[in-house]
């Protein structure tokens, strides 16, 4: 992981997360963080896909649908457990992405993205409409979680704790992931996949693997939000939301880790606060994603970290 | 089975005529384009304003939208797409899906978001085919598909612009090195694929209802359409077009909700069989 090289702060990077978000708890209210908590998980899962492997996806939302009524339906039909819901949904995003996946890996570029987009269209309509008696369709589907180990997973801050632990782990093992020859091999397919190949490698198996843990991760994130929010309906598969996480991306600044965590509490400051005061939300959302192609393209995360080494004098490597 | 058909190839000629504009500006210039759906919506909602607000005749209003629809995807292209050649083709996903989100706002701001309905030009007038009556405006849809394949092929296999075009679209560096401008003629090709758009818009618009999201839908289908017909090749988006067409019909006629979900799986399948390297 490649950010910027102070060396003692990067050492204690989770617990600086975590003060971090403990802080914006105190700030912001603890549900609203939960919130922010999951979707910093879920920008997560789609930098490793954009970020790292360079492939746009445009249909991430499929994934965490996927992990959304993969939970809610554990709940209802399988055992009121929340970590049973988790483990599921991690598992059915996997099982998603291996399904698929040897479909969509194989293309780049726009086709990676359309393909994607294609496919969230298909599992909006199969959650919508073609299986509506199991998710409730238009309606949505409540879910309820009992007390694990005397532990009330209906508190705020059981939930907000809960999400941190999942978001640290999630940064600490993306972190390993991303320094190991895997994640190494990942970055190098972005800048030139045939030469990878020349060297021997099947870069296809090595997509494919990073396209399933990004599955997952995302469906994951989706379960959290049901454990969350107790109840799901078919915005968490709607295709329309993909630019969210895109957004996110882009301003924070994509293949970084901490530009992934920025960009996600960045962007869910701005749809949670703005609205209310801006009338013409779509509008503005597109004119910002403007000025983030044309001009801020490596994201508020580099900014931060190149104003640190002007201030701190150190050598910053980005 | 033969009014299935004919709604199957009606549908299908829309989609020819909208996915030309983005095959074409694929092929030529290595960018997907989502702000073509903005242009078929303002080309749907120009109709409409003109038939009720100023002359309630079709062609003309036809004729007005397309006349709208050209500067404005002139504008987009020279002020967003442009900046975008060469670049990596992310940027420009984002870059024209942005533009489609502020644009459709836009849209909303001006008509509002309510669904408006308008009424076949053709006053329900329909033919007998053997029992079956055809509205005659679908039969006239299919006929304007024809004519434009018909137009396009004259234009890209006879014409020195078109034949420029197609030179660029097997190899841009050649035909530059020719000494032609060829963004020039890509300028060209993108505002006829839009001038197309919008009058995909005009002609879908007095089969279905018109409200600002249109647009996502048709292009995804359109996408769709480009990707099995091979990205940048014109006849092959328009076999594509006819048989996903026949394909949201068919489906259609057994389970409804399903006939455009449908069309994504047709898609996948044949993704399976022929991989496509863009």
């Amino acid at each position: 992981m490649k950010v910027f090289d102070l060396s003692a702060l990067r050492r204690f990077d989770l617990i600086l997360i975590g003060l971090l978000f403990i802080g914006l708890g105190w700030l912001l209210t603890i549900p609203r963080t939960t919130d922010f908590i999951i979707f910093c998980i879920f920008v997560l899962a789609y930098d490793l896909l954009y970020g790292y492997m360079g492939r746009l996806s445009f249909g991430h939302m499929l994934y965490l649908g996927v992990g959304a009524y993969a939970a809610a339906l554990s709940a209802q039909h399988l055992s009121a457990n929340p970590f049973v819901a988790l483990l599921l949904a991690l598992v059915c995003g996997g099982l998603v992405g291996l399904l698929i996946g040897p479909i969509i890996v194989r293309t780049t570029g726009a086709c990676f993205a359309l393909i994607n987009l294609a496919f969230n269209q298909v599992g909006f309509f199969m959650a919508v409409t073609a299986f509506s008696d199991w998710t409730g369709g238009e309606d949505g589907l409540s879910a309820f979680f009992d007390p694990v180990m005397g532990v009330n997973f209906g508190k705020p801050w059981v939930v907000f704790g809960l999400s941190l632990a999942c978001l640290l782990a999630v940064v600490y093992l993306m972190k390993r992931l991303i320094a190991s020859p895997f994640g190494i091999l990942l970055r190098t397919i972005k800048e030139n996949e045939t030469r990878v190949q020349f060297l021997g490698y099947d870069t296809f198996r090595y997509k494919l693997v990073a396209f399933v843990i990004s599955t997952a991760v995302a469906a994951f994130a989706g379960g959290l939000t049901i454990v969350n929010y107790v109840f799901v309906t078919p915005s968490f598969v709607d295709p329309g939301r993909n630019v969210e996480v895109i957004f996110a991306c882009l301003i924070g600044g994509a293949a970084s880790i901490y530009g992934a965590l920025t960009g996600g509490v960045v962007f869910m400051i701005i749809a949670n606060y703005l609205p209310n005061h801006i009338e013409r939300w779509e509008m503005f959302l597109g004119f910002v994603l403007l000025l983030l192609v044309f001009r801020f393209r490596a994201g508020l995360w580099r900014y931060i970290a190149a104003l640190f080494t002007r201030h701190l004098g150190k050598e910053a490597v980005l | 089975m033969i009014s299935t058909l004919a709604y199957g190839l009606t549908i299908g000629g829309i989609l020819y005529i909208i996915s030309i504009g983005l095959t074409l500006t694929f092929g030529t210039m290595r960018i997907v384009n989502f702000a073509h759906a903005l242009v078929y919506t303002v080309g749907a909602y120009v109709v409409m304003t003109v038939t009720s607000k100023v002359w309630n005749n079709f062609f003309f209003a036809g004729v007005v939208a397309i006349a709208v629809a050209v500067p404005l995807s002139y504008a987009i292209e020279r002020f967003v797409i442009r900046r975008l050649y060469g670049q990596s083709i992310d940027y420009a996903i984002i870059a024209t899906y942005a533009v489609l989100l502020v644009g459709i706002d836009a849209v909303k701001w001006l008509w509002g978001a309510t669904p408006m309905p308008l009424s076949d030009p053709l006053s329900g007038a329909s033919i007998t085919l053997g029992a079956v009556d055809l509205p005659l405006y679908r039969i006239l849809v299919i006929g304007v598909a024809l004519l434009v394949f018909v137009a396009l092929e004259v234009f890209f296999r006879r014409t020195i612009v078109g034949k420029i075009v197609v030179a660029g679209l097997e190899n841009k560096e050649a035909v530059r090195s020719l000494g032609i401008n060829v963004d020039r003629f890509f300028t060209i090709v993108f505002l006829i694929g839009s001038a197309l758009a919008a009058l995909g818009g005009v002609l879908y618009a007095p089969i279905t209802s018109i409200h600002p999201y249109m647009g996502f839908q048709v292009l995804l289908l359109c996408f769709a359409v480009v990707l099995v017909g091979g990205m940048g090749n014109i006849r092959g988006s328009f076999i594509a077009a006819f048989a996903l067409g026949l394909v949201i019909a068919v489906t259609g006629r057994f389970w409804g909700p399903a006939a455009e979900t449908m069309v994504f799986v047709v898609m996948a399948v044949v993704l399976i069989f022929k991989p496509i390297e863009a």
